[in-house]
């Protein structure tokens, strides 16, 4: 099943109860306003998306973009089979996977992705960095660590990687997606998630000051999420909830 | 004590993490084995921080940039369409996957035309003797292979021929239509 829609928008927090229907229904009779709200609603959690896919906040946008103009364009075309979301984060996934064949610089590397070993000799870890993940994600060097470790992923595999954590599609959906197997989708995001856990195995071993400080439970630091600031740039309004299955 | 250590039961571990896998043996024997707990631990942890990581970058994004995007798509949708080559260009961009479908249906008929027409005898113009063009089936060498070919954005189907010609290739390319309505 699309778990997509079960998700809180990034953008939706404190929505108003007009429904995503009656706005698509008002935006395909040339109401441009609904068009925005939908715009409003939606355009945070697709360019966490496409930035997750394409990794560059410029390229993020213009894909976001360009995936609402896309959305208009067809508008009268979208029968309602998904939500409206769901109908635009396909639209958004194939303009980042576009994007990127259309910039590729070099030919990337990739495991066989038919197979997925069984030898045992590179499991998943059962390592992890801590009990609070909405916590270590206050600190600025597992950050900037987790934007290494997905830029270092194939592309296939952090497509498929950010679109089951994100949007925590279903194998099918994203099979469907992208237009391969299950058995596919399941090996990538198998060596996804183990290339993670790799490339931020050493920060386990080596955590900085800050990160043992505050996951001792340490004062200060581990004040309220909603009113820590990451760095100036990036306030977090919020701490990452983990999704309900 | 069974120990999930190969990467196939790893497998059965994140099928069961993403809600892929209903097994209560399974689940009896993640719960019985404290390093199959870490792990499925360590995979919802790593999601975590990627689903974290991810939205928080999309927090930071100033609205003034938003609103600007906002306003470029929104000269977008006002965009006069009257012009005939405007309208053409629309008419073509919704329609593009039939278009490029089309032509290269026709290239292909036009090619198997090519392939399957008479040899020309004594230096005359093929098919023009009679009048008519009479099509002669070609005397196949043997039977043709036929592969399927993952091409982007859409798949392909390969036709070897050996015929009395030689050996002929036919690419058949079928654009994906993998959004619905687009």
């Amino acid at each position: 099943m699309n778990k997509a829609g079960q998700r809180a928008s990034i953008s939706t927090h404190g929505r108003d109860p007009v429904d995503d229907r009656e706005l698509v229904q008002g935006a395909q009779r040339g109401d441009r306003d609904a068009f925005k709200t939908l715009f409003e609603r939606y355009h945070r959690r697709a360019y966490a998306l496409a930035v997750g896919v394409v990794r560059n906040q410029d390229d993020a946008l213009d894909v976001v973009q360009d995936a609402f103009i896309k959305a208009h364009k067809y508008l009268d075309k979208f029968e309602g089979n998904s939500s409206f979301y769901t109908w635009l984060y396909r639209i958004v996934m194939n303009l980042a996977i576009d994007h990127l064949r259309k910039h590729r610089r070099a030919k990337p590397v990739e495991l066989d992705e038919t197979r997925i070993d069984n030898d045992g000799d590179d499991p998943l870890l059962p390592r992890i960095l801590g009990g609070n993940p909405g916590r270590a994600l206050l600190d600025k060097q597992i950050r900037g660590r987790i934007d290494v470790a997905l830029d270092e992923l194939s592309e296939n595999h952090r497509a498929v990687l950010v679109m089951r954590e994100l949007e925590g599609l279903s194998y099918e959906d994203m099979a469907q997606a992208m237009s391969c197997s299950k058995g596919t989708i399941m090996s990538r995001l198998f060596h996804a998630r183990r290339n993670m856990q790799k490339r931020l195995l050493d920060l386990i071993d080596h955590p900085s000051a800050e990160l043992v400080a505050d996951l001792t439970g340490a004062p200060a630091e581990a004040a309220d999420l909603e009113d820590t600031p990451v760095n100036d740039e990036s306030p977090p309004r919020r701490a990452p909830a983990a999704r309900s299955r | 004590m069974t120990r999930p250590s190969t990467a196939s039961t790893d497998l059965e571990l994140m099928e069961h993490a993403d809600g892929e896998l209903t097994d209560g043996e399974l689940a009896a024997r993640i719960e019985r084995d404290p390093e199959a707990r870490a792990k499925l631990a360590s995979i919802e942890q790593v999601g975590a921080l990627v689903r974290g990581h991810l939205e928080l970058s999309a927090d930071a994004v100033p609205d003034a940039k938003l609103a600007a995007m906002w306003r470029r798509i929104d000269e977008q949708l006002v965009a006069p369409t009257t012009g005939l080559w405007s309208r053409v260009m629309a008419w073509f961009d919704r329609y593009r996957g039939h278009v490029i479908t089309g032509a290269v249906s026709a290239g292909a008929v036009a090619a198997l035309a090519l392939i399957l027409r008479p040899s020309a005898p004594d230096g005359g113009v093929p098919g023009r003797a009679g009048g008519a063009i009479s099509a002669v089936p070609v005397a196949l060498r043997a039977t043709p292979e036929i592969d399927a070919l993952e091409t982007p954005g859409g798949s392909s189907t390969v036709i070897n021929l050996d015929d009395e010609d030689g050996h002929t290739t036919v690419i058949w390319v079928t654009p994906a239509d993998t959004v619905e309505g687009i």
